[in-house]
């Protein structure tokens, strides 16, 4: 099984190189081929993808959802919609990780927001999510790549408390600007820079 | 509620991080979509944004229960796969370059409702029922995408007279329309709309329309078996539908041509 045990190829990356590149994307691309055969129906290629992503996918949708039973719930349909749709990836459009994991993401989100508006005739949103601290040590005890967390600490405080809980939080910038109590234009702009900054640090602009 | 200077705009870009995230509510997301569409650039940077926060998933990987794997591997043996999707044939004839201008037309008047196939087509699978309701919205996604692609499409407007605007895009060669309305009067519970192919012969029944709650955005619907001299006109009708339209159109448009 990959995931959590999995060191990231290389020594750990400085600001983008592309040298730095060479075994996370070889990983990628390697994803890529075994999708284009899952497309085709390749059962052991998709055992195979399987090994891949379950851990990231499982990693992201417990983090927004949290509930264990749920979570389990939603990563089977994420990664029965890699089998399903693996025909409508294209490498054109981003790398098949990153396809995989918006899938699950999105996924997670929808389930927390469908879940959210039952409970919002009860009681307002903000007031039923955990504090942030909540969030982001539930999600940093889980942060096995020393990369992603180096630069996540190079953005702005504010940045990257936006980031973490849209991301892993699951919120959306309206709520998140209400939990961090900024304007939500700030945020919406917090949360392009932040991630533009992580992007060039992780150097994973294709 | 903030203060109303934070709602001033804003370059609608700014929304790239927010959408990467996820973070954006439904209507958001459709109004960024077109944006997108529109937009190279934008494209390409949310594309990058993506890969940063696929970094994030990756960074919270956690090792996921030894059952999972047995339980993902067997339902995916039990589940059809989506074929790719239509690609669009290249356009070589001159009369085939001058239909593709009205395409981005007709992609913003079906936007809505086609992107609510794609949801559908692109939602996983977990019963049979779900699956044959697949199956049958992506038949009708392919067909929609025939239609719309097709050499001799035309696409048609016309004011509902209650209210609203029907737009159809028809395929002679396809023997196939694609019926979409918006904004109509919403009716009693007791009635709908109902559609009928209207030729020489008399009326045959097109479809009962399933009006969302507001009226809003209705189809897209498909109508096939289309003949020469067809019109397809709208009525109202009781609920279950009827066997012969039992008023007057409320539209009407000819598939002439």
């Amino acid at each position: 099984m990959t995931g959590s045990g999995r060191e990231p190829a290389g020594e750990p990356a400085g600001r983008g190189e592309t040298g730095d590149q060479a075994g996370p994307r070889r990983a990628a691309d390697e994803l890529g081929v075994l999708l284009a055969r899952v497309a085709l129906g390749d059962e052991d290629a998709y055992a195979a993808v399987y090994d891949r992503t379950a851990g990231p996918v499982l990693g992201v949708v417990r983090a927004v959802v949290r509930d264990p039973a749920q979570s389990e719930e939603v990563v089977q349909e994420v990664l029965l919609d890699v089998w399903r749709s693996a025909s409508r990836f294209d490498a054109q459009l981003g790398s098949a990780s990153a396809w995989v994991m918006t899938l699950a993401h999105r996924r997670a989100v929808d389930r927390v927001r469908s879940e959210q508006k039952a409970a919002d005739r009860e009681r307002r949103v903000p007031s039923s999510a955990p504090a942030y601290d909540e969030v982001a040590e539930a999600v940093e005890a889980r942060l096995d790549r020393e990369r992603v967390r180096r630069c996540l600490a190079s953005l702005t405080e504010l940045q990257r408390e936006s980031v973490t809980l849209a991301y892993y939080g699951g919120y959306t910038y309206r709520q998140v600007a209400e939990l961090l109590g900024v304007a939500i234009g700030t945020v919406k702009t917090r949360m392009r820079d932040g991630l533009i900054r992580l992007r060039d640090c992780l150097g994973v602009d294709s | 509620m903030r203060s109303r200077g934070d709602r001033q705009a804003q370059p609608v870009h700014t929304l790239a991080g927010a959408y990467a995230m996820d973070a954006v509510s439904d209507a958001e997301r459709v109004r960024f979509e077109r944006h997108l569409s529109g937009c190279d650039a934008c494209r390409q940077e949310v594309r990058g944004l993506r890969e940063a926060t696929a970094a994030l998933g990756a960074a919270a990987a956690v090792r996921p229960p030894d059952a999972l794997r047995e339980k993902v591997l067997h339902a995916a043996a039990q589940t059809r796969q989506l074929p790719p999707s239509v690609p669009e044939p290249p356009a070589g004839r001159a009369r085939d370059r001058r239909r593709l201008s009205w395409r981005p037309r007709i992609a913003v008047a079906l936007g809505g409702a086609v992107a609510a196939v794609g949801v559908a087509v692109g939602a996983g699978v977990v019963t049979y029922d779900m699956q044959n309701r697949l199956d049958q919205a992506q038949g009708r996604d392919l067909t929609v995408a025939a239609v719309l692609t097709a050499s001799d499409a035309r696409m048609m407007s016309a004011p509902v007279s209650t209210g609203g605007t029907a737009t159809v895009v028809m395929s002679h060669r396809e023997h196939a329309l694609v019926f979409t309305a918006a904004h109509l009067n919403s009716l009693p519970a007791a009635k709908r709309y109902e559609l009928w192919l209207i030729g020489p012969d008399g009326a045959r029944p097109a479809g009962m329309i399933t009006a969302s709650g507001r009226g809003r955005m209705v189809g897209p619907m498909v109508v096939s078996g289309l003949s020469a001299g067809d019109r397809i006109g709208m009525t109202v009708e009781p609920a279950a539908g009827s066997p012969r339209p039992t008023s007057p159109p409320v539209v009407m448009v000819s598939l002439a041509g």
